[in-house]
């Protein structure tokens, strides 16, 4: 342990010195921000839990039962989450950051570099989870009239859940160091981790939550029940951390409390120990393995850009072609663009289980009403998609962005250029999601026709927005810029992206009901609707054009101010 | 070919080059020196347009950099201290990426390639992805590609940074060849027996001023330092400033 302690020494005297940063103003923005964004969510999942737990308590049997599935929910979600989240920490601790080659050659055994490492990934991964996981057991405290000891117990147990969820993520990434090709192992670590989340979230949409909605799927109140009980191994960390949770919460036996907590230590101790071991063993040929190995460029791929198309300038074909070779050679961005496939083949499986025949509303109505929500559903996919991929664009030009600026090419030219590229298959893309999700809900030629216009105009919105904010805040210097998507500026683009979607769909709203309605029962509009409708759309157009103009005009001027 | 008018660059307090002016013919090689820290990469980035200084005016061949910047780089070829290339790129692909954007012809650009590529020893690498290149490699990728367009100014921030003996020397000579055919060589170095070789004119600079420019014989003159190296002069004036 005491090997880990200059480590630790360099991170606090890092936080200590950002008061020298040259950003100070900025800086404080950013807490007050962080805040403030921090106080609501945590407030919100407080008063959700507890109106939801209050509920629960006033249903004789079934609500405890419930509240206690829930509690068991949780803790299980949360262990996923932590996995997910140390997997991806704990990678890039052990095999990518870049102080590794200075750790590496410093005089530690692999056992050591890997509690130093570990104890480090502890905390990044969990804090958030035990942060906002607070509110929850302080609302189940409140609504259960728990004893103090209560919380301090519930703390114990999920901090020792969060070292068992590390510990397991250590062995996984250790010993796919050892397993995996050399060369291959950043990109195969990395496609293992979104494979689990894939895993995770495929797993969650196959237990088909609408179907508890369902009565008639039920034969019995006994079966219903018997499907709410908690059954769950005894081999399991969530079933020890719930055990001794649980039991605390209704004053249960100490004894058993202290058993469920000891099998939670016994068994990160094991984990802790396990990971030492095959840290000693791999770490260190594993650490020599990331290294790329040579890729050879195939002949297809040299043929790429020999030609020239003569109706575009050559620096716009120089930049276009740079950007695709670069984003089909970087093995990072595959995994992520399986993420996104697979995320959009549940979006258009949720369409396709819709059970609208089975509701009183008429089934023409609701497709309507779903097609013209669905507008703003696949922009705010589309949010997250331009967050992870546009958002970033600028700043993966990274240090090599010199050759950028002192090119003859002026800085405007070159951000159209990245709008370009990106809007093009962006806005391929939001039209097939809006058109099949459409198709599945067998909506009529003029909703359809609504659709696609209004992803028309608000894919470029939404691309040129990501562009401009990657300018506003770019991270040229970050070791990989693609988390900057996490930080102050990516989450002020979804934001902002976010809210104008919302204000567009209100907008829409309207004209659109008058639209359908005189569509359904063949009626023609009065001229006040006409007008209205007219003007709304007008308004949309040029609000959506505006934002790009602005959006490209802010992002071109920072770039030309950029240092 | 090149004129500096009271440049001045801030980075938050601290001021990284401050009011420089200074002029430099054609087919000069003139050298700028200085501690770390004096300005001189700053200086250099100004030149190439890469950064917009807070005041002050610089001039390429009569063309005003900061309001006419496309026209004033396409005759400049920046050469930076750190080769940050396009990692993803084959060498190869990135000339030919560098030919597009300076608009060049591209058979002829790519045959001058092929000769720079043979002349530095890169042929039968142009082919592979930068990422596989050791340092003096990429920096020898970067030299070609700022010379792809027949810059009449190169701008090198410390150019032998990475490179091997051979490599050196051929860019030493490499520097001198051109400047006899009339280029105009901006070079910033901390080898001072590299710009009492090399340089027609030097430059000192120390926190972001210009101390003293001159030929090395001016240079003595100033701070009478009779027969003796750069390195004495050197220290003279920034000694003495520190004092």
């Amino acid at each position: 342990m005491t090997v880990s302690l200059p480590f630790w020494r360099i991170r606090l005297q890092s936080l200590k010195n950002e008061r020298f940063s040259r950003e100070k103003t900025n800086r404080y923005t950013r807490y007050v921000f962080w805040g403030t964004i921090g106080l609501c969510f945590w407030a919100f999942v407080f008063f959700l839990f507890y109106r939801v737990l209050n509920y629960f308590r006033q249903v004789e049997i079934l609500g405890d039962i419930l509240a206690m599935k829930l509690l068991y929910m949780i803790i299980v979600t949360c262990f996923g989450i932590l996995i997910l989240s140390n997997l991806i920490i704990m990678l890039s601790k052990l095999y990518l950051a870049r102080d590794l080659n200075l750790v590496f050659s410093l005089p530690l055994s692999g056992r050591e570099i890997f509690v130093t490492r570990f104890w480090e990934t502890v905390v990044d991964a969990s804090w958030m989870v035990l942060l906002f996981g607070f509110p929850i057991f302080l609302s189940y405290g409140i609504v259960y009239k728990s004893h103090f000891d209560f919380y301090l117990l519930s703390l114990a147990a999920m901090g020792i859940l969060c070292v068992i969820a590390s510990g397991i993520s250590a062995v996984l990434t250790l010993l796919a160091g050892a397993i995996l090709p050399a060369g291959r192992l950043r990109a195969g670590l990395s496609l293992v981790t979104v494979l689990a989340v894939v895993a995770v979230v495929v797993a969650v949409r196959l237990l088909r939550p609408e179907q508890l909605v369902n009565p008639d799927r039920f034969m019995s109140v006994a079966y219903y029940l018997s499907s709410l009980k908690v059954s769950s191994s005894p081999l399991l960390p969530t079933t020890w951390a719930y055990d001794a949770i649980r039991l605390a919460l209704r004053g249960g036996n100490l004894l058993n409390i202290v058993h469920n907590l000891a099998l939670s230590i016994t068994g990160a101790a094991t984990l802790v120990y396990l990971g030492a071991w095959l840290a000693d063993k791999y770490l260190r040929r594993g650490f020599s393995r990331a290294e790329m190995v040579k890729r050879k460029v195939t002949k297809r791929e040299k043929a790429w850009g020999e030609k020239r198309w003569p109706f575009i300038a050559p620096d716009t074909q120089a930049f276009f072609m740079k950007e695709f070779k670069t984003f089909l050679r970087d093995q990072s961005q595959w995994p992520q663009l399986v993420l996104v496939l697979v995320l959009i083949g549940i979006y258009l499986y949720n369409f396709s289980v819709l059970p609208l025949d089975k509701t009183p509303i008429k089934t023409v109505y609701l497709q309507n009403v779903f097609s013209f929500l669905n507008i703003g559903l696949a922009a705010f996919v589309l949010t997250a998609i331009a967050a992870r991929f546009v958002y970033p664009a600028l700043s993966l030009e990274g240090k090599a962005f010199w050759i950028v600026l002192s090119a003859p090419t002026e800085r405007k030219r070159f951000i159209r250029i990245k709008f370009f590229f990106y809007l093009l298959p962006l806005l391929l893309l939001s039209e097939m999601l809006i058109v099949s999700s459409n198709l599945l809900l067998g909506v009529d030629p003029l909703m359809m026709f609504i659709s696609v216009g209004s992803m028309l105009f608000l894919v470029p919105m939404i691309t040129a927005l990501a562009l401009s904010f990657g300018a506003l805040y770019p991270a040229f210097h970050h070791e990989n810029p693609v988390e900057s998507v996490t930080s102050f500026g990516g989450i002020l683009y979804m934001i902002v992206s976010s809210m104008l979607v919302v204000f567009i769909i209100a907008l829409e709203a309207g004209p659109v009901y008058h639209l359908c309605m005189a569509s359904i029962r063949r009626e023609s509009l009065s001229l006040l609707q006409i007008l209205w409708a007219a003007f709304t759309f007008s308004f949309v157009g040029f609000l959506c054009l505006g934002t790009v103009v602005l959006s490209l005009q802010k992002g071109e001027r920072h770039l030309k101010f950029l240092d | 070919m090149v004129a500096l008018e009271a440049v001045s660059k801030s980075y938050g307090p601290v001021k990284a080059v401050d009011g420089i002016s200074l002029q430099v013919a054609r087919g000069e090689i003139f050298g700028l020196i200085g501690p770390n820290g004096a300005g001189k990469t700053t200086t250099l980035r100004l030149m190439g347009g890469i950064i917009l200084p807070d005041s002050g005016r610089i001039f390429i061949d009569g063309i005003p950099l900061i309001t006419h910047p496309v026209a004033a780089k396409k005759l400049i070829g920046f050469i930076p201290d750190r080769p940050y290339l396009y990692e993803k790129l084959t060498g190869w692909e990135f000339l030919q990426f560098i030919a597009d954007v300076y608009r060049l012809n591209r058979p002829q650009a790519m045959k001058r390639a092929e000769f720079w590529l043979e002349m530095f020893g890169l042929d039968g690498r142009q082919h592979d992805l930068v990422e596989s290149y050791s340092h003096g490699m990429k920096q020898r990728l970067a030299i070609t590609a700022a010379l792809l367009h027949d810059p009449p100014l190169i701008i090198v921030d410390e150019p032998m940074v990475g490179l091997d003996p051979a490599g050196a020397k051929l860019v030493r000579d490499l520097l001198r060849k051109q400047a006899k055919d009339g280029k105009t060589i901006f070079l910033s170095t901390h080898t001072l027996s590299l710009a009492e070789e090399l340089c027609n004119r030097i430059g000192i600079i120390n926190h972001g001023k210009l101390m003293a420019t001159g030929t090395m014989e001016e240079l003595r003159q100033l701070v009478q330092a009779g027969e003796g190296h750069l390195e004495d002069v050197f220290f003279k004036l920034t000694t003495e400033e520190m004092v």
